[in-house]
């Protein structure tokens, strides 16, 4: 044991004396985060998303198209839409130039056709440049095309009524009829305020005040989801790094001096593979500390995140002890462990939000070390204890251990 | 303190020792001479204990070298590689690998700074060792093996490629290690560090030993004779020819290669009947050296080949 921690402390020493490697992999993953932070989130902090510049067309300019085009006007609808009125050859030819989010095509005879009940479609033609802003819109005119079907069904009868009297000439258009139909909807909706009040159901928005939370998506919290992925994947090139020195020194012979001597080739084996596991868990130390005072960056509960870190650590020394007992020489560790690591990375998540990806690659990315850090780290922020992804990530680790230690065994005994 | 016996080793069919064997005492400092391929690395790995699948046995101070591990301890090993860590300091590399050895560390730190005081390089004891010359890192190469005061060390040609300076202190080191009781074995193409540095010398070729003895009573293997040196423009198989009604008529052909031969002659009148039967066969010689016996024509005679084949 004394052997083992003498090679133990030498491995730390010597990496901290030539740390070029070490902090270069520290300093990619932070400044890549920095770079996506600053492309991708909002640069102010709590800002909203900008207005959807929406295209409408009234081909109708009956009483059921102004209710709709009144709909964007609403106080809070104005503040999330920009709606333009213009008909519907300047708004495919803006629509062409990706000159706005969505256009809404409101067809003529819209009005007639919903009080008569027939089918009617409102056609939105959605910006194919953007990527979720369209379906803003797209959803916004679904919710309403449900409403006002929701209310022509619902006064039926009043809306018969009123339908008739649409047919007259304006000059005989029976105003004093209007008032009693307006009633009898009014009595409906008296009488249906019977059953509805007091609601059971109200609709309360509430903003969080907790000191220092923010209620809208900040960098901050960009950081925070970005930089795991970044940490992971590059502990995977600092454990692989030095679990190098199984090889490195195979090739120029320290290790036959070590063998010379009285240290046991166990003890070596597990100097090496707690070398590995040590300086990770201090690299995401680093990590995490320069994340938190960078970038904002939040953990959740430190000690569940060193946890998470230890885990994914033991993991990654023990892939990469079973990797080099595997491989010949350096140049073979090379060619094999960079495409792992990207691998693990692009298919866990480290690359792109996993969310974004194909079913498939999530699926494979089940397999990755990267995936349950990420997960473990995501449910962590979220306040929860990440138990399967550190149950996996140990599992699979002791596993791995359990191949790579008889294979170390036979490529460092004589 | 040491005594090998049958010692045998083969990689597939190259037999890379035949039955070697061996006794070596306390003090003793054996000169391993031989050429490449001749069995020395492989003689010093399977001692070190870093080479496996060979028969015959190994006895060190009355026990079996490979079944006690504890014998480790007294063993020091000083390969061909420079072995250390080149970003580590000297003191560092020193304290590490002695650290290896059953060693209390206040008995280290002095020793090394006493190892670092004799190889030269007390002065830049700090400095990481990738800033040294080949010749201050053999000089390094050689203090670790001898960190733990070891009862036998084995040095696996510690002078390769090296300066002047660094040699003379290398083979000081060895020299002093001897003198302090440690048994030392040490593999090397350079007769002249052997002639000067061993009280002993073996000279082994195709996994075996040759001779063995001190340097005179190799020398008396050639006998009193001169050694006649002949360069010339001809191949060795009419050279061979040419001499061949004369030899063992006070004649004696030690080696013959194209272009260079070498002979011992009982007697310096036999050189005019060597020349006329190299001119009868019109055999171009350009070259004549007559020489007194040394390790070199001792090397020549039986191995039949220079030590830099």
């Amino acid at each position: 044991m004394r052997r083992l921690l003498l090679v133990l402390a030498n491995d730390v020493r010597r990496h901290l004396k030539a740390p070029m490697a070490i902090l270069i992999f520290m300093v990619i993953p932070l400044g890549m985060t920095g770079l996506i932070g600053v492309i991708f989130a909002p640069q102010t902090e709590g800002s909203e998303l900008p207005p959807i510049s929406v295209l409408l067309v009234d081909n109708d300019k009956g009483l059921a198209s102004k209710l709709l085009v009144g709909a964007f006007d609403v106080d809070q609808m104005k503040e999330m839409f920009q709606v333009t009125v213009t008909d519907e050859a300047d708004g495919r030819k803006r629509m062409g130039r990706g000159k706005a989010s969505a256009m809404v095509v409101i067809p003529e005879g819209f009005t007639l056709d919903l009080l008569d009940a027939k089918p009617v479609t409102l056609l939105v033609v959605k910006n194919p440049s953007e990527q979720f802003l369209p379906d803003v819109v797209e959803e916004f005119m679904n919710t309403m095309a449900v409403m006002l079907s929701g209310v022509v069904q619902a006064f039926a009868e009043e809306v018969r009524g009123i339908r008739a009297m649409l047919d007259r000439p304006v000059e005989s258009f029976p105003w004093d009829k209007l008032g009693p139909e307006f009633g009898k909807a009014q009595k409906k909706v008296v009488a249906a305020r019977t059953y509805l009040d007091p609601l059971i159901l109200r609709l309360k928005a509430e903003e969080t005040k907790a000191a220092g939370a923010r209620t809208s998506f900040t960098q901050a919290d960009l950081f925070s989801a970005v930089l795991p992925g970044m940490a992971v994947m590059f502990l995977l090139f600092i454990v692989q790094t030095l679990m190098r020195d199984i090889i490195s020194e195979r090739e120029d012979g320290k290790l036959r001096r070590m063998l010379t001597t009285p240290l046991r080739p166990i003890e070596l084996i597990g100097a090496r593979i707690a070398g590995g596991w040590v300086m990770g868990i201090a690299v995401l130390l680093v990590m995490v500390a320069a994340g938190t005072l960078i970038f904002r960056a939040t953990w959740g509960p430190l000690g569940g995140f060193l946890l998470l870190g230890a885990v994914a650590s033991f993991w990654a020394a023990a892939f990469f002890a079973l990797l080099h007992a595997l491989v010949r020489n350096r140049n073979q560790s090379g060619a094999f462990s960079a495409p792992i690591i990207l691998a693990f990375s692009l298919f866990g998540g480290s690359m792109m939000n996993l969310e974004a990806m194909p079913k498939a690659f999530r699926t494979v990315g089940i397999l990755t070390p990267n995936r349950w850090f990420i997960d473990g780290a995501a449910l962590l922020r979220d306040g929860r204890f990440p138990f399967v992804p550190i149950l996996i990530l140990a599992g699979s680790g002791i596993l791995l251990l359990a191949l790579a230690v008889p294979a170390l065994r036979r490529r460092t005994s004589v | 303190m040491l005594e090998i016996r049958n010692l045998t080793k083969s990689y597939g069919d190259i037999l890379a020792l035949d039955r070697f064997s061996l006794d070596l005492g306390k003090g003793e400092v054996l000169g391993l001479l031989g050429p490449n391929g001749a069995g020395k690395t492989t003689l010093i790995s399977i001692l070190a204990g870093t080479l496996a699948d060979f028969s015959g046995t190994v006895t060190f101070q009355g026990r079996n070298l490979f079944a006690d591990r504890a014998l480790k301890n007294r063993l020091g090993i000083v390969p061909q590689d420079m072995a250390f860590y080149d970003e580590l300091s000297a003191m560092d590399n020193l304290l590490f690998w002695g650290g290896l050895y059953d060693v209390p560390r206040a008995e280290l730190k002095r020793r090394a700074a006493e190892l670092l005081e004799r190889v030269e390089l007390a002065g830049r004891a700090k400095e990481p060792v990738k800033k040294f010359s080949g010749g201050m890192k053999r000089r390094l190469n050689t203090a670790i093996g001898l960190l733990h005061h070891p009862d036998l060390l084995l040095l696996d040609e510690p002078t390769v490629g090296i300066d002047v300076q660094a040699k003379v202190s290398i083979l000081d080191i060895i020299r002093n290690a001897g003198a302090s009781g440690t048994a030392v074995i040490f593999t090397t193409h350079q007769l002249a560090e052997v002639e000067t540095t061993c009280s002993r010398i073996a000279i082994m070729d195709h996994g075996r030993i040759l001779a063995q003895g001190t340097l005179d009573e190799l020398v008396r293997i050639v006998g009193e004779r001169d050694i006649v040196e002949i360069t010339g423009e001809f191949a060795a198989g009419p050279f061979s020819e040419a001499l061949q009604d004369i030899a063992g008529d006070g004649i004696e052909l030690l080696s013959v290669a194209d272009n260079l031969a070498s002979l011992a002659v009982a007697a310096t009148e036999q050189i005019p009947r060597i020349m006329d039967r190299l001119f009868r066969r019109k055999l171009a010689v350009t070259d004549l050296k007559i020489k007194s016996p040394n390790l070199e024509t001792v090397f020549l005679k039986l191995t039949g080949r220079s030590l830099r084949d």
